[in-house]
């Protein structure tokens, strides 16, 4: 009994003052989180930078500083670059890489699906996209160049080349995640074939297309450079491209910074898409 | 009814040499009727559940449903699975209102028999709730819900338990119960565990493999006293049924002999 009661007093001691909590050690990243760390480095790798400009280690036409850059960027914004503003630049390069996305992913969709689901359509299109597909891009632009000639044509073809394989890729497994009783569950309930792939087999698949998604954005930002490459007059490519012959590095730096700034926010468009249709992804 | 008769299925294994799941097995489940297919891994217990289901066809043999042939999954003939099988983008009413939705009913009705469905295994506060957000038991109970929305003549059950903790698996075992008799489905129910079976069947076949086939059968009562007393403890601490739970753990034990024997 006595020792019932001093358990109590001591339960009554440490709720007054906070208790040491412990936690099992994980192995690996774990779940803390690590965006202030990212930013401190951000941080430094600019600081870094201005310090070498600063010391004048390389020569300014080679790195300049990032106060320059700046000020570049805004010149730019304000004159435009290369016979185009910033905007047509940019809205040039959106316009590729949006309408290339939308043909990839009308296209590696239904492709996917329809691979993840019959041996033949299986058989007949793995030759041709696991032979291209470990392809650069850079290596069948000539290619697109004889065949489709410079305009935007060959560009988009290009792209859609690029962003169609990894869509086509992740539908497929996304089909192929689908557990056996998932598909016996709905048959006993009297899905109907239709049925079946509309309300069982797409929504099983919508997280994997939502990651092959997001890794052809990737693809494509990265891409659209050599896609631009062809006799452009406007483009972010084209000006980065435009800006190297004249040993311009502050505009390349612009062109560099604003094409990571879109692929950024595709990546985050994507992800937010995620949470908002595939919110029990990773937790069941 | 539903009427197994001398139902076999073979199957070609991945070395070539065919193997005999279920080997001539015949089984009456009546109305009302609570069997359970007992026996280790192997037995062709889960195979029969499947050609019951129409996921599997038979071999050779017969299998109706009040005088109808199986020959295909239907919503007459629920299926709970070991593994939960819920859809994890559908919140819990919208998955027990699944077969409604692949019936054409609209959807008011859908959500009108699912709440009430949902009252019956003891969930009418989590309708809204996602899977991921439940517990195992409380996954399985959308389960059988789920199975129950159908309105199917037989509820077939594969090891619905046997990933759930004791304590959690004899309140859901007390809770299948209580669904049993107020709906007054029949139910074919798989479990590796002796008292589970004792406890649930009002009939227990037991099952040997290498060929699957059905070695005995008990005809139980554990059940009905336990719907009339709801003291589950007492009936499973009886003698009766310490006894017999003894006794078919013997006959698992020399499954084989006992088979040899009767041959």
């Amino acid at each position: 009994m006595s020792e019932v009661l001093h358990a109590g007093a001591v339960s009554a001691d440490a709720s007054r003052i906070a208790p040491k909590t412990v936690r099992m050690k994980s192995f690996g990243v774990g779940s803390k989180p690590t965006l202030l760390i990212s930013l401190a480095t951000a941080a430094a790798l600019i600081a870094i930078w201005w310090g070498i400009t600063e010391l004048a280690v390389v020569p300014r036409l080679f790195l300049p500083t990032p106060g320059e850059v700046l000020k570049q960027f805004n010149i730019v914004l304000r004159d435009g670059y290369a016979g185009a503003s910033l905007g047509e630049h940019l809205s040039a390069s959106l316009f590729r890489i949006v309408l290339a996305a939308v043909i990839a992913i009308s296209l590696g969709i239904p492709l996917g699906l329809l691979m993840g689901l019959n041996r033949w359509a299986k058989g007949i299109l793995d030759t041709p996209i696991e032979f291209y597909w470990p392809l650069p891009p850079l290596s069948y632009l000539p290619l697109m160049i004889i065949w489709l000639g410079i305009g935007e044509t060959s560009k988009i073809t290009l792209l859609v080349l690029a962003m169609f394989a990894p869509i086509c890729l992740s539908a497929q497994a996304g089909v192929r995640s689908l557990p056996i009783e998932r598909v016996n569950a709905a048959r006993s309930l009297g899905a109907s074939r239709f049925r079946l792939f509309l309300n069982i087999v797409l929504p099983t698949a919508l997280p994997e297309i939502l990651t092959g998604i997001r890794i052809a954005l990737g693809v494509g930002w990265s891409t659209l450079v050599a896609a631009e490459l062809i006799a452009s007059n406007r483009g972010i490519g084209y000006m980065i491209m435009s800006a190297s012959q004249f040993l311009a590095t502050d505009v390349v730096f612009v062109g560099i910074a604003i094409i990571a700034a879109c692929a950024f926010a595709f990546g985050a468009a994507v992800r937010l898409f995620e949470r908002v249709l595939v919110p029990w992804k990773g937790k069941s | 009814m539903l009427k197994v008769d001398h139902a076999s299925v073979h199957f070609e294994a991945d070395d070539g040499r065919i193997v005999h799941a279920l080997d001539r097995v015949s089984l009456d489940i009546p109305d009302n009727g609570f069997v359970v297919a007992l026996g280790a891994s192997g037995c062709g217990k889960s195979t029969l559940l499947n050609a019951i289901a129409g996921f599997l066809p038979l071999s050779d043999g017969v299998i109706t449903l009040n005088g109808k042939s199986v020959v295909g999954p239907g919503a007459d003939r629920g299926v709970v699975f070991q593994k939960d099988t819920l859809l994890p983008w559908k919140n819990v009413i919208d998955n027990v209102a699944l077969g409604l939705k692949f019936a054409g009913i609209p959807k008011l009705e859908q959500h009108r028999r699912s709440a009430e469905l949902l009252k019956l295994v003891g969930l009418a506060d989590f309708a809204n709730a996602f899977p991921y957000e439940l517990s195992g038991g409380m996954r399985q109970r959308v389960g059988i819900a789920r199975a129950l929305a159908t309105e199917p003549d037989i509820l077939l059950m594969d090891e619905p338990f046997g990933a759930l903790d004791s304590l959690t698996r004899e309140q859901m075992q007390e809770l299948l119960v209580s669904v049993w008799k107020k709906t007054g489905k029949r139910v074919f129910f798989i479990t590796h565990s002796v008292e589970e079976a004792l406890f649930l069947g009002t009939q227990v076949i037991v099952m040997s493999p290498r060929p699957g086939r059905i070695v005995a059968r008990f005809d139980l009562d554990f059940v009905n006293r336990f719907a009339e007393s709801n003291d589950a403890r007492e009936i499973k601490a009886s003698p009766e049924f310490t006894n017999l739970r003894e006794e078919i753990r013997a006959l698992l034990h020399g499954a084989h002999d006992i088979r040899s024997a009767a041959e």
